[in-house]
């Protein structure tokens, strides 16, 4: 069990054609909060959704590139890793491992 | 602060007369009067002899009179008249802004003359298009502009100023946002579904059930904020793009500073159902006039406080995120209007 309270190991969270490039997908899984991208390359991330500076929703944010900037104060976390590239924040994000299969998006917990 | 290389809506074209109308732009005194022919003119509210303000004084063949000493002033901005004096040195002049009428209102340009191209001049069609109709107001705010635009970004407060006209719970706690921007440009879309209309929908949609309502906001600097909102039925396509088959409305807003501190909060509502049944023009009106007034007294509020103690700190939330994009992009504005130093002294 991971601290959310969720079964480790790869779980279902959307469908596939619901992440698009240049914008996040936001999804809450028990009390965590993930934001699933899909880079202009096709290949697919999930970070932690809650900026590490207040709370803001980075999904809610702008994507540029690999980055996604946090809609509030424009703090830029990578969407591959997660690491944070502040300002004003300075704690990475955590990032997920993810997969689809059969039109789905999984990502690992 | 304020941004001077725009447009901005000077005053409503019925405002403005054969007699002169003083008005604070941006801090400066201005003058507007119509000549005979029904052009508007925008000058410099103060005398270049004794500093009188000339919208004290009336127009003479086209021609805006002093009332202290007599002194005319053409269109232009020349002095062609100085009674008892044979001579008129050609510096004695006032300085003239730029106008144009458009779209039932009077806008002016603030900053340099040379960029004053009227092509920019935001999209307001709504006020004058025969398929819709339309009803507004000036409100004059002893608040910061910004304030204003603020409040416009982030229609959540609805909920709370408003529940007896456009808001209800749903507003703030149901809606699926989406901020998107450009250089000089935010866009909130904002969709509100299976949730029962507010009361003035009720009132103008007669809905059966629940319904879809949308706000897009499209904040366009400085200060214009055109909102496209309505709603449909539940269930008839609504999220999907099919916008028929309920209402639809305009809300209308130039936004120009007086001073820092107090502002011109010009604003109009539009419809296009039944849109040449007065009635509805003024109901439609009249329900946004009354939660529009519901703002102002916050915004004063507000000013007051912010004025009391300068310094203290705000704290952003979920909801601001177009708010905050539009303050960027003010403040970068700002900054390269600065560095241009084309900001009239």
């Amino acid at each position: 069990m991971t601290e959310q309270g969720l079964q480790s190991g790869w779980v279902v969270v959307c469908d596939s054609a619901k992440v698009t490039p240049g914008e996040g997908f936001g999804i809450a899984l028990g009390d965590a909060r993930v934001g699933i991208y899909r880079l202009d390359d096709g290949s697919l991330h999930a970070i932690g959704d809650i900026c590490t500076h207040e709370f803001a929703l980075l999904s809610d944010g702008f994507v540029d590139g690999d980055q996604v900037e946090c809609p509030l104060h424009a703090a830029l976390f990578d969407i591959r890793t997660g690491k944070c590239h502040g300002p004003m924040a300075f704690v990475d994000v955590p990032a997920y491992p993810t997969r689809e299969q059969d039109g789905k998006v999984l990502i690992f917990v | 602060m304020f941004l001077y290389n725009h447009w901005y809506v000077a005053a409503w074209s019925t405002e403005v007369s054969g007699q002169p109308l003083a008005r604070t732009l941006l801090n400066e005194p201005v003058v507007l009067y119509r000549t005979a022919d029904g052009q508007p003119v925008a000058m410099e509210d103060r005398c270049p002899h004794r500093r009188a303000p000339l919208s004290l004084g009336k127009v003479v063949n086209d021609r805006l009179q002093c009332h202290y000493h007599g002194l005319q002033f053409a269109p232009g901005g020349a002095c062609v008249r100085i009674p008892g004096q044979e001579r008129i040195p050609a510096s004695v002049s006032v300085r003239t802004y730029p106008v144009a009428e458009r779209y039932r209102w009077v806008w002016i340009w603030m900053g340099n003359p040379d960029e004053a191209d009227p092509d920019l001049i935001p999209d307001y069609r709504w006020m004058t298009d025969d398929q819709w109709g339309a009803k507004g107001d000036r409100y004059h705010v002893k608040a910061n502009w910004q304030l204003i635009v603020d409040n416009l970004l982030d229609l959540t407060h609805l909920a709370f100023v408003h529940e007896t006209t456009i808001g209800n719970a749903a507003v703030a706690e149901s809606a699926d946002v989406k901020v998107t921007r450009g250089p000089a440009n935010v866009l909130v879309t904002r969709w509100i579904i299976d949730q029962p209309p507010p009361p003035t929908y009720a009132k103008v949609g007669n809905f059966p059930g629940p319904v879809d309502r949308w706000q897009f906001i499209d904040f366009t600097a400085p200060s214009f904020l055109r909102l496209h909102v309505g709603a449909t039925p539940t269930g008839t396509g609504g999220p999907q793009g099919n916008l028929e088959g309920g209402i639809q409305m305009r809300n209308l807003n130039c936004i120009t500073p007086e001073t820092e501190s107090t502002t011109h909060y010009f604003w109009a509502q539009a419809h296009n159902f039944d849109p040449h049944n007065q009635a509805v023009t003024d109901l439609a009106f009249e329900q946004v006039s009354t939660a529009f007034r519901e703002d102002v007294v916050v915004f004063e509020a507000q000013q007051r406080v912010i004025a009391h103690c300068p310094d203290s700190k705000e704290i952003d939330i979920n909801s601001d995120a177009g708010g905050i994009q539009a303050r960027r992009i003010l403040a970068r504005m700002h900054d390269a209007e600065t560095a241009r130093q084309s900001v009239p002294a």
